[in-house]
């Protein structure tokens, strides 16, 4: 869906720059807030912000309907890392009662030249998209949570991000209808 | 050709008839093992699925039995109260019931005096002047016409998207309505219509529909 | 084909955004007292198709005709609420109704960063592109 009479083509932008500029944030916050597990907040917030509009452009490209089932909700998250990201996590580790999964990253356009200086690490360097998923579910009356269980960044095999469903929100009922 | 029911609803907004002709039953059963990976919540006195379906049970459905045995609200049968069931793992394995919930006489009252309000609202946000109101009600899965005498009576059909002629279907359900209700002395204006030729007529000409289409009535 | 009048509604019932094309008839309130009406009228009938409905729905509500006018609605899965009135016999309507959401709203609301998405919508870019797209849309062009 690109913009009609834009010169910028979605494709066409280098996606190492984009890997700079959020490297250089993540460090920039480092330096600013010195602490590891503020900077997670920091980037947990900006991540909501961009989940809370980036589920509309992720609706009107796909034409996609509500979910009824977490199972739905995971494949539609999976579709979306490979949407925005170019990449397909692969979706395991359910959990018995279907509430809780895990996304696998082999690899991660955003991480390609990172290594963790000693002093970060408390750092999770991709939080931004534990906020993007919350912030995107929100948005479609889903409560979710996610975190980081393993990081290639600290040694870990694979990057695993556990994604749980909390509740399904109500639908906002007008003033004065209850 | 599926018409799915027929509702009047008299000029004061009161619901003087209503027949279910083709309403399918849903209904799944479903073996699960501990812990259950469906969400439930109780609400209305209902058990009802909130999130996560398969095998055709959807979100929505209501829990009807557990176990063959029936639940009313949420409690069992036997007394015990399901939902504490459901949470015990030694329950398990646990077959339970779903069906999409039916309309009962009281909610069909209720809908019918909603009806009214929004014929009303659609006909004053109008922009165009003079419009009537709501003549057809689309949704993907039915679409309800509805046609309103000159003396304020409302006629509604439900039926499939696709069905075709259902106006004309309208005016020879107003027919049976002049003949068979109006035309009996004992039938009091705004009342239910409890008559058993309408109903037996309204029967046929549905019955006649489906097989050979609106056209050849 | 006529357009006569669109609609936005957020997910907490607030009107976004109203323009209209050809109307011939206002209802004789406020703007805001109207949104509300429509609103209120919307989640009525939302409720009474998922109850008359005599199957699962999916999208429910998709549209209502009267003798002069037909009201066309689309609801997103984040709540977001089009309604868009025309004449009885317009065609394709809810296409129209995904392509302002997803190619005018998408990209001049939700994809400026400066734009609050709970307020209504000021922005000329929106209004030029919106009014483009309806007069551009197949029907209207061959009517007028």
């Amino acid at each position: 869906m690109s913009r009609q009479g834009t010169r910028l083509d979605a494709k066409k932008v280098n996606s190492e720059l984009f890997t700079l500029t959020y490297g250089a944030l993540v460090s920039q916050l480092m330096k600013d807030y010195d602490n590891a597990d503020d900077v997670n907040k920091q980037l947990e917030r900006m991540g909501y912000n961009i989940g809370i509009r980036l589920i509309e452009d992720y609706l009107a490209r796909t034409g996609t309907g509500r979910c009824y089932d977490f199972r739905d909700t995971a494949e539609k998250i999976q579709a979306g890392f490979r949407l925005y990201l170019g990449i397909s996590p692969v979706i395991t580790n359910w959990s018995s009662a279907g509430d809780e999964f895990s996304l696998q990253f082999e690899t991660n356009p955003l991480t390609e030249f990172v290594e963790l200086p000693d002093n970060c690490l408390g750092l999770k360097y991709m939080n931004v998209l534990t906020g993007v998923l919350r912030g995107a579910c929100e948005m479609v009356q889903m409560d979710v949570t996610s975190w980081f269980v393993q990081d290639q960044l600290k040694g870990d095999n694979v990057t695993e991000l556990r994604v749980k469903f909390i509740k399904r929100l109500e639908d906002a009922i007008p003033a004065g209808e209850d | 050709m599926v018409i799915y029911g027929v509702y009047i609803v008299s000029k004061s907004g009161g619901l003087i008839f209503n027949h279910d002709h083709n309403v399918p039953k849903i209904e799944n059963e479903h073996t699960f093992s501990y812990p259950l990976d469906i969400k439930l919540v109780y609400e209305n006195k209902k058990v009802v699925v909130s999130f996560g379906q398969r095998e055709g049970i959807m979100v929505g459905h209501v829990l009807t039995a557990a176990n063959g045995m029936p639940v009313t609200g949420k409690q069992l049968d036997d007394g015990r109260d399901v939902l504490e069931v459901i949470e015990n793992s030694e329950s398990y394995p646990l077959t339970l019931k779903f069906s999409r919930p039916r309309m009962t006489t009281n909610e069909k009252i209720f809908l019918a005096s909603m009806f009214y309000p929004l014929f009303a609202i659609a006909s004053q946000l109008s922009p165009e002047p003079k419009s009537s109101g709501i003549e057809v009600l689309e949704a993907d899965t039915f679409k309800l016409h509805c046609f309103q005498t000159l003396t304020g009576v409302k006629f509604m059909v439900v039926a499939e998207p696709s069905q075709t002629g259902v106006d004309l279907l309208l005016k020879k359900i107003y027919e049976l309505y002049a003949d068979f209700a109006l035309k009996n002395p004992f039938y009091s204006l705004e009342m239910p219509v409890r008559c058993e030729l309408f109903d037996s007529n309204l029967q046929t000409l549905l019955e006649q529909i489906e097989k050979t289409g609106i056209s050849n009535v | 084909m006529t357009i006569h009048n669109l609609y936005i509604f957020d997910k907490f019932g607030c009107l976004l955004y109203y323009a209209e094309w050809n109307r011939l008839k206002s209802s004789g309130i406020t703007r805001e007292e109207e949104a509300k009406l429509m609103y209120g009228m919307l989640f009525s009938l939302k409720s009474f198709v998922s109850k008359i409905s005599p199957l699962d729905t999916k999208k429910g509500f998709v549209c209502y005709k009267t003798n002069k006018y037909a009201l066309h609605y689309l609801e997103t899965p984040t709540g977001l609420k089009f309604v868009l009135n025309t004449d009885v016999n317009a065609q394709n309507v809810r296409d129209l109704l995904h392509q302002i959401y997803s190619k005018v709203y998408v990209e001049y609301v939700v994809k400026n960063p400066v734009v609050n998405l709970r307020d209504p919508i000021k922005s000329e870019l929106f209004k030029v592109k919106l009014d483009g797209m309806i007069k551009q849309f197949p029907a209207v062009s061959k009517a007028s």
